[in-house]
């Protein structure tokens, strides 16, 4: 096998994989590093925020990139809603009842897609698409999309950590979290906005996992594990590592294919979740230890 | 004259447990106070009650004409009193000029007049305002953290133990810069467990032991009474 050939069916798909669950898992590891606790529903919010740009796919005939910055909007609302209505109670209580909270909020939202939009696959657009080649490499345009909007996302969220207020304030809230309410810091409003990009950034994993393969009520369950594994591959609490561990999943989980029978496919997250929980549990990254 | 801080009989504790029984301390403006007393007695108990950290069963405090015993750890900070724990009382993963930054997070408009303060005060730290506060020494981690809580222009400052864990070269800078603070008009109002360097360098100190007062007086009359010297100062 060529360097091409497996650049072309393993690593480039790899990337464009990786970089949908990039934007899961930076959204995972914000909200464990503010609130401390593993979300469970991410996923399925997820899926939510595919099914939303669809509606307007459907509704109004755009293209899902025009339905996306609506989807990650609606999903963003619905996200902080979720948060006052179900687990703002339970912040003072131990971290694992809301953990399990978000396992039924997750059962609740796929429950809520299957009943609006049904069991069955779908797509944003009918037929095929045809890659284009550059200097031997076969590359759709949907690819490039997912990618660039991956970059340009995550690099807005950086600056925005490293340089506003309320950046800062979340960095702030997630490094000491008693000393940031003794500097007046209101953690009502950061745990407000780290639900808006959370549930953002959710909107567009799912988009963009629709938008290269299908739409189904199980796509962002099944999502989960691999955006977990790359939060913590990359160490949690790290923006950055997120990002890393979601191109390293997404690439081995391709690359399993050569050497393992394709159904394993999606054992791939798993096993490096495992070593790298034994090996280095603070991540590629030096997050904080779960 | 109507200090600018009085605690009033206060009685409260963590749980349902009193730590602190009918404890009573004034701090007048731009006068050091230090509360000393042995290990359990109640000081840093006592700091974190005039922050409202802690369950009030009884009694009040008065700052600067107001009673905030009750008061939100938030709405006493805008008030004018800002206080720095004894642990963790840093961001190790912000730089030393974010961590100024926070502190001053309730301060609308420019800042820079407050970063010149601060920096004055601290010159090894403007140097270094880039570097992450995590990878700094220990006394330099108490300047940053002193440092935090100034961005605000406090009328008084809290310190937990600040010299706790500094060697002697750091635990003197420490109380000279305290020293500088208050004639920038700050009061300051500091648990330490160095009592007998504490009370020579503070105006006035209180011996707590037990949740209770002992003894108030002059740094150095306290110093000087065999009795306490005896009791709690070790000797």
């Amino acid at each position: 096998m060529g360097i091409l050939e497996l650049l072309n069916f393993y690593v480039i798909p790899g990337i464009v994989l990786g970089s949908i669950y990039a934007l899961g898992a930076v959204g995972i590891t914000l909200v464990f590093a503010i609130l401390r606790y593993a979300h469970l529903a991410h996923g399925d919010l997820a899926t939510l925020g595919a099914f939303i740009a669809f509606a307007v796919v459907t509704a109004i005939g755009v293209s899902p990139l025009v339905a996306l910055p609506v989807a990650v909007v609606a999903t963003a609302f619905i996200a902080v809603g979720i948060d006052k209505v179900f687990y703002e109670h339970l912040r003072d209580r131990p971290k694992i009842i809301t953990v399990i909270a978000s396992l039924g909020i997750a059962l609740m939202v796929r429950a809520v897609v299957q009943v609006i939009w049904g069991v069955d696959s779908e797509s944003y657009v009918r037929g095929i698409s045809r890659p284009d080649v550059y200097f031997g490499l076969r590359i759709r345009d949907r690819e490039i999309y997912t990618v660039l909007a991956m970059i340009l996302l995550v690099g807005g969220l950086y600056v925005f950590l490293k340089q506003s207020k309320w950046g800062k304030a979340m960095r702030a809230m997630s490094d000491n979290p008693n000393l940031a309410l003794l500097s007046g810091i209101d953690n009502r409003v950061v745990v407000m906005l780290t639900w808006i990009i959370a549930g953002g950034l959710c909107a567009a994993s799912g988009v963009f996992l629709g938008i290269n393969t299908e739409l189904k009520s199980m796509m962002g369950w099944h999502m989960l594990l691999p955006m977990f594994a790359a939060a913590i591959l990359g160490g949690v609490g790290r923006v950055e590592g997120a990002v890393l561990g979601g191109l390293i999943v997404g690439i081995a989980e391709e690359l399993s294919v050569l050497v393992l029978p394709s159904e394993y496919k999606a054992a791939m997250a798993f096993v490096i979740l495992l070593i790298m929980l034994l090996v280095r549990p603070t991540g590629l990254l030096r997050g904080k230890v779960l | 004259m109507t200090p600018l801080l009085s605690m009033e009989n206060l009685t409260g504790g963590y749980g349902d447990a009193d730590i602190l029984q009918s404890v009573s301390l004034t701090v007048q403006e731009k006068e050091i106070v230090v509360i000393v007393g042995p290990n359990g007695a109640g000081k840093s108990t006592a700091m974190k009650a005039v922050f409202g950290l802690l369950n009030i069963r009884g009694g009040r405090t008065v700052f600067d004409g107001d009673d905030i015993t009750g008061w939100s750890p938030n709405r006493i900070v805008q008030r004018g009193i800002c206080y720095v724990p004894q642990v963790d009382n840093i961001f190790r993963e912000m730089s030393i000029q974010e961590n100024l930054e926070m502190g001053a997070f309730l301060k609308k408009g420019d800042l820079s007049a407050a970063y010149d303060r601060v920096y004055e005060l601290f010159p090894d730290l403007k140097e270094r305002r880039k570097t992450l506060a995590g990878s700094l020494s220990g006394g330099q981690r108490q300047m940053v953290a002193m440092g935090r809580a100034l961005m605000l222009d406090p009328k008084l400052l809290l310190l937990d133990e600040p010299t706790a864990g500094l060697s002697p070269k750091y635990m003197e800078q420490i109380f000279q810069i305290s020293r500088d603070v208050r004639d920038t008009g700050v009061a300051i109002l500091l648990v330490e467990q160095h009592a007998k360097q504490a009370l020579a360098f503070a105006d006035r100190g209180y011996v707590l032991a037990a949740g209770q007062n002992r003894h108030e007086g002059t740094g150095a009359d306290l110093l000087a009474d065999r009795e306490i010297a005896e009791m709690f100062l070790g000797g």
